[in-house]
């Protein structure tokens, strides 16, 4: 299919160009990363920009790395980065998870975790292991620096808080220091890579006073969010049975699921409680040693 | 327009591109490489999958002149002088019927066996589960690739 | 000598290497030069309405635009088995995707450009959606003139009414049949609409050369039937045949969606007004959702009637068919589907109408299994409830009813040799059919599902291949053929047959994709019957070589012919054993005798197949009489399912499936169409999920959310079985095989969930969220 809009083409090489190329654009200019949303967005006739600023030169933008007791994940770090990144596996289990259900290796191979952010699509499977770990979105523009904590980051569905003259150069957050693991839960409609119907990250801490839980819904609301109220009636607690049904009927006040053409509101929501009972198990399990497969934990 | 530089299956290639000009296109209309196909044009399907820098990509999805001084492969750069023994392995187990997914999974199978040379079934499964291919069920794909893999590791 | 050489073995596909190392040419893969035009078309957005105007003065002056079209340019209807389609919408559109204004360009981007400056103006009209909703007394006529539309004559459409075509049944005394049952059963089923998905979309490219030429390639199941309606559709210009040429490279997945003229007449049109210049037009995958032929929607009422021994006593089966907005190909489905909609049964009180209805939908079409898995799915899940009933295991009660060898079918003919209780029984014996499995998970739940199935060619009763055949030099072969191989492995499996007849190897015969104007008639490759018949054509040239090599021989050496044989590419005789002649030396430059002159010159033969017992003349009111349809594959299927019981998830554990292919000429390519075909029939009722607005159009045209399945969705395992009870007319004994694997999925999953958890899902698909919200109804009316 061919692209009827004609725009310029900029490849800056480094920050001061991207930065000036952004503040002379502004909404008229389209960041390029991996380019898997952006290129779909030019063919539907979604976006027509006069500019599209190439930052995948730039050469003070990073990839993946280890920034102290941060981990720092580079505008230009793609799903395939995250996946092979040597401590994703053992030290973020929840990030590595979520990355393994991205759409598949085609498209891993270039599509960048910042610019899944910054699509804010409702289904996203970055944000919500953004959430469970509290992270920043730190930006740029020529006027300075931003840090922008995650939580207000997602405005609406496809709205971000980044301005117009602005890029994200990254996002980091802190890895907890207690022993913790964590559970990527995602709904498809069959066996192949899909996008989230409804997705569920679960962060599990081992705290001195007992367990410590975080929760965050994708794909069921017009934003991803944190599940507040689960995460308090578990706070510090060992799971059982009841606790488990108790959660389970909270998650109807944790989110908003709609019927479109993917899924019903019915199943969606029942499926976030499903989601949220198996994942808690798995994460338990996990917490104590045990080696547990998550890909296919709701069956299929 | 502008032009760039890069590198196709081994050969030096220069060409005037306009930043809207998609690189399944500019390999397919102007450059001779008729084996990446575009099945949905969204990155959906895999049959537009080429190599670049060694990654298998979408290339419906990559501007043309996003890939100046950047070195590409399809099948046709796999093919030349001998086929691989993957190759063979497809032909000898009849791996494919309409052949039209097969130069997006054999890109995409190449990657995997220089990241992974000894996969397993549900290695590979994961890796080809871009690759949509609605005549073959998958199966004799897979014994192709184990065949090869186990091969070598016996 | 009675041990084939080649035939029954898995020879390795004389395509493969082509195709593996890239060197295979699909139509977009040509280079067509600098008088290469591109075409891009408006489609309708509206599902019912006339056209008010088209306003083309802006795009016509945008850059490159070499002209624009519309339907006042090409007048003309056109269509296979009916006439009621047109190149450009006339003055109304029927449905939301169908072609309006054609612009063609000098790049796709101009043409595209161009386009978005269009400017039409409808007027809508009530549109129906619904099939059912279209038979009511007030439903708008989506075609007033119906009754003026040229159609074959086996057909029954209603004037005044939406019901292009309607085929009934009328066999022995229903109405006794259901008053001697013990029980009767009567439901409701519904199958929606499918999408053929094949990875290549629709193209085609034409060229109107100035010596009056026009030449179109096409990715095609049909080149010589393109040939006939573009020269039918043209005529008006002075086009006849022989001025018409198609040419089919290679294919990237037909289905049946590639089968007959959808798209392809509009470039051919195009072309005829663009003398000298060639020009494309290329499917995108949204167009080829909403725009090429769909699989019909079906609404099926059985009701059937058994004894307390288990002996079906009557059926009375009603298909309301969803046939779109054009049903020129589609009325046939719903035409076979009336003959055949008993299933492989033997029932002798028989009541079934199959009605054609028009709809605001995109047209139906043919799609693999030709509205079988339609019928099949409503068909076999009511047998499974009826056996039920009676207390009768499924199985057993499939057992006592499968149609057998002589019995009669729906319209009186005879039914054909097959292997269809063979088929049963090495099912049972592979899925452990009397072995109850528990699932040791909790949350999970086992079941297995059982369905038997048949199809029949639907084919004119003339429908015919021929084939030529010729060596070269080196003694390998020419094979020229018109069929189409579209992955199912056909040009591998009529080399194999020449070489059997001629002990050169397949590998040394070369077939390749037809130029009508080169290669000889084909009807169609469709209906899963060219194996059967263009293999009897290649059989014959291959024996009409033969004689002629026999003769030769004869002729020069005296041995008579009977003691002739070919092996190993040579010429032997058994009476005298060291008699061997290879044909290199003689079937292209004769034999040279002891005077010095030659006999001979080079061998080319040929061979022609039509049925000539086949016959559409039975009565319009009972289908009794005549021989519509030339024979039956039949074959049986079953599946383990695993179902998660909260989520609804499905897994399929085991699948085993029969088919009685007659003679596998090829088994490693009838086990790569049980293969394929299953997983292509588990996609329809487990994932697949076509969604209309209630304005008719398409609410998931892409891969996005048309999911087909994935190497992560395949069963664990699959088992294929052939079985071979010879079909005495086909080349060694072989019928076709290549849409009945398909029709045994839906019905094994509809059977296996109610095995597994009780419930009956009567309507397609049964996704995982069907089965979820179905399970929670049932645990809340607890």
């Amino acid at each position: 299919m061919s692209i009827t809009h004609e725009f310029n083409y900029f490849r800056p090489d480094n920050l001061t160009e991207a930065l000036k190329l952004l503040a002379q654009y502004r909404e008229k200019g389209e960041i390029l990363a991996g380019g898997t949303d952006h290129v779909v967005n030019m063919k539907d006739d979604l976006i027509s920009p006069e500019a599209v600023i190439d930052i995948k030169r730039v050469k003070e933008l990073k990839t993946i790395e280890v920034q102290g007791n941060r981990l720092f994940i580079g505008a230009k770090t793609t799903f395939t980065d995250i996946l092979n990144f040597q401590a994703a596996k053992e030290s973020f289990l929840l990030l590595w998870e979520a990355a393994r259900t991205v759409a598949s290796v085609g498209i891993r191979n270039r599509a960048t975790l910042i610019g899944n952010i910054c699509s804010a699509v409702p289904c996203m499977d970055s944000a919500p292991v953004l959430l469970c770990y509290d992270a920043t979105v730190h930006t740029l523009s020529k006027a300075g620096e931003r840090d922008i904590p995650i939580r207000e980051w997602f405005l609406a569905p496809r709205k971000t808080a980044l301005k117009p003259e602005e890029l994200v150069r990254g996002v980091s957050f802190i890895l907890p220091e207690e022993k913790h693991t964590g559970c990527y839960v995602k709904l498809g409609r069959y066996g192949g890579e899909d996008l989230a119907q409804a997705g569920l990250a679960i962060l599990m801490l081992q705290k001195e006073n007992g367990f410590a839980y975080r929760f965050a819904f994708t794909s069921v609301g017009p934003v991803p969010s944190r599940a507040a109220k689960i995460e308090e009636l578990l706070a510090g607690k060992e799971l059982n049975d009841e606790l488990i049904r108790q959660a389970k009927k909270l998650v109807e006040e944790e989110i908003s699921p709609i019927t479109d053409i993917r899924s019903s509101r019915e199943y969606r929501m029942h499926i976030c409680k499903v989601m949220l009972e198996r994942g808690l198990l798995v994460c338990r399990d996990r917490l104590q040693g045990k080696s547990v497969e998550s890909l296919r934990i709701l069956g299929g | 327009m502008r032009e760039i530089t890069f590198i196709l299956n081994g050969e030096t290639r220069s060409v005037n591109v306009e930043p809207n000009e998609i690189l399944l296109d500019l390999l397919r209309d102007k450059l001779g490489a008729k084996s990446p196909k575009c099945g949905c044009d969204r990155g959906d399907c895999g049959a537009c999958a080429v190599l670049l820098n060694g990654r298998s990509v979408r290339s419906c999805l990559i501007y043309a002149i996003e890939v100046e001084g950047m070195e590409i492969i399809t099948l046709e750069g796999i093919s030349r002088n001998k086929l691989s023994e993957l190759q063979e392995s497809f032909i000898a187990f009849n791996s494919f019927q309409c052949g039209y997914c097969a130069p997006g999974v054999i890109i995409t199978t190449t990657e995997l066996l220089q990241q992974n040379p000894h996969p397993d079934l549900e290695e590979i499964k994961e890796a080809l589960s871009g690759n949509l291919c609605r005549c073959t069920g998958y199966k004799p794909i897979f014994d192709a690739i184990l065949a090869v893999t186990e091969k070598e590791e016996k | 000598m009675s041990e084939h050489r080649f035939v029954g073995k898995s020879v390795v596909r004389i395509d493969g290497k082509e195709k593996i190392s890239g060197a295979a040419l699909f139509t977009d893969d040509i280079d067509f030069g600098a008088s290469l035009l591109h075409a891009e078309i408006i489609s309708s957005t509206e599902a019912h309405a006339l056209i008010k105007n088209i306003d083309i003065s802006e795009a016509s002056k945008a850059k490159d635009v070499v002209q624009i079209f519309t339907g006042k340019d090409f007048p003309f209807k056109f269509g296979l088995y009916m006439k009621d389609r047109h190149i450009l919408a006339q003055e109304k559109v029927r449905f939301v995707g169908e072609q309006v204004v054609a612009v063609v360009a000098r790049s796709p981007q101009a043409a595209k450009k161009a386009a978005k400056l269009v400017k039409i103006d409808y007027e809508p009209l009530p549109a129906v959606t619904d099939q059912l909703a279209a038979l009511k007394d007030d439903s708008k006529l989506l075609h007033p003139d119906l009754a003026d539309y040229p159609h074959v004559p086996w057909f029954f459409p209603k004037a005044g009414s939406n019901i292009a075509h309607w085929r009934k049944i009328r066999k022995g005394e229903p109405d006794k049949g259901f008053a001697e049952a013990d029980y009767i059963l009567e439901d409701t089923y519904e199958v929606p609409r499918y999408a053929h998905c094949a990875l290549e979309t629709h193209v085609a490219v034409a060229k109107y050369d100035y010596s009056g030429r026009l030449t179109v390639w096409s990715s095609s199941q049909s080149p010589h039937t393109q040939r006939n309606l573009f020269a039918e559709a043209l005529s008006s210009l002075g086009l006849t045949h022989k001025d018409v040429r198609v040419i089919a490279p290679h294919v990237g997945g037909g289905f049946g969606g590639k089968a007959g003229v959808t798209m392809e007449i509009i470039p051919a049109a195009l072309a005829t007004k663009l003398q000298g210049y060639t020009v494309k037009l290329r499917w995108s995958r949204e167009q080829e959702f909403m725009n090429t032929y769909q699989r019909l929607g079906l609404v099926a009422k059985i009701k059937m009637g058994a004894k307390k021994d288990g002996t079906i006593t009557a059926i009375d089966h009603k298909l309301y068919w969803d046939a779109g907005a054009y049903v020129e190909y589609g009325a046939n489905v719903v035409n076979a589907t009336g003959l055949s909609a008993i299933g492989p049964y033997r029932i002798s009180n028989i009541s079934i109408d199959s009605i054609c209805i028009y709809t605001n939908l995109p047209p139906g079409g043919p799609y693999r299994g030709f509205g079988y898995s339609e019928f099949l799915f409503g068909l076999e899940s009511h047998i499974n409830r009826l056996s039920q009933k009676l207390n009768i295991d499924p199985v057993e009660f499939r057992r006592i009813n499968a149609i057998k060898e002589g019995d009669e079918t729906a319209y009186g003919a005879e039914m054909n040799p097959n292997g269809l209780h063979q088929a049963i029984e090495e099912v049972a014996r592979e899925i452990e059919w009397d072995k109850k499995i528990e699932s040791s998970d909790p949350k999970k739940a086992i079941g297995k599902g059982f369905a038997i199935f048949w199809k029949a060619p639907a084919m004119p009763p003339n429908a015919s291949s021929s084939a030529f055949l010729k060596f070269n030099e080196d003694a390998s072969i020419n094979l020229l053929i018109s069929g189409m191989d579209i992955g199912q492995g056909y040009q591998t499996v009529m080399a194999q047959i020449a070489a059997e007849v001629l002990s050169v190897p397949p590998s040394k015969i070369r077939v390749e994709t037809p130029d009508t104007d080169r290669n000889p008639y084909e009807w169609q490759t469709v209906a899963s019957h060219v194996t059967w018949s263009c293999g009897n054509a290649v059989k014959r040239a291959a024996l009409d070589a033969r004689e002629q090599i026999f003769s030769l021989i004869e002729r020069v050496f005296h041995f008579p012919q009977d003691s002739l044989y070919l092996e190993d590419e040579a010429v032997k005789c058994l009476t005298k054993k060291d008699f061997s002649l290879p044909l290199k030396d003689f079937v292209v430059n004769g034999i040279m005798t002891e005077d010095g002159t030659f006999k001979g010159g080079p061998i080319n033969a040929r061979g022609v197949f039509m049925p000539e017992f086949s016959s559409t003349q039975g009565d319009p009111e009972t289908s009794q009489g005549g021989h519509p349809n030339v024979h039956y594959t039949v074959g049986a299927g079953a599946l383990i399912l695993e179902i998660d019981k909260e989520t609804g998830k499905m897994r399929v554990l085991k699948a085993a499936e029969a088919i009685d292919a007659g003679k596998a000429l090829n088994p490693d390519l009838v086990r790569g169409q049980i293969t394929g075909g299953l997983l292509q029939g588990l996609a329809t009722v487990l994932y697949e999920d076509m969604r209309f607005d209630d304005k008719g159009r398409m609410l998931n045209p892409t891969f996005t959310d048309y999911k087909i399945p994935t190497s992560m969705d395949v069963p664990d395992e699959v088992i294929p079985i052939i079985i071979e009870v010879p079909q005495p007319d086909g080349p060694y004994g072989a019928r076709g095989v290549g849409e009945h694997t398909m029709l045994p999925a839906a019905p094994m999953i509809a059977n296996a969930l109610e095995d597994a958890l009780g419930i009956r899902i009567k309507t397609m698909p049964i996704t995982a969220e069907k089965v979820a919200l179905t399970l929670l109804q049932k645990s809340e009316e607890k």
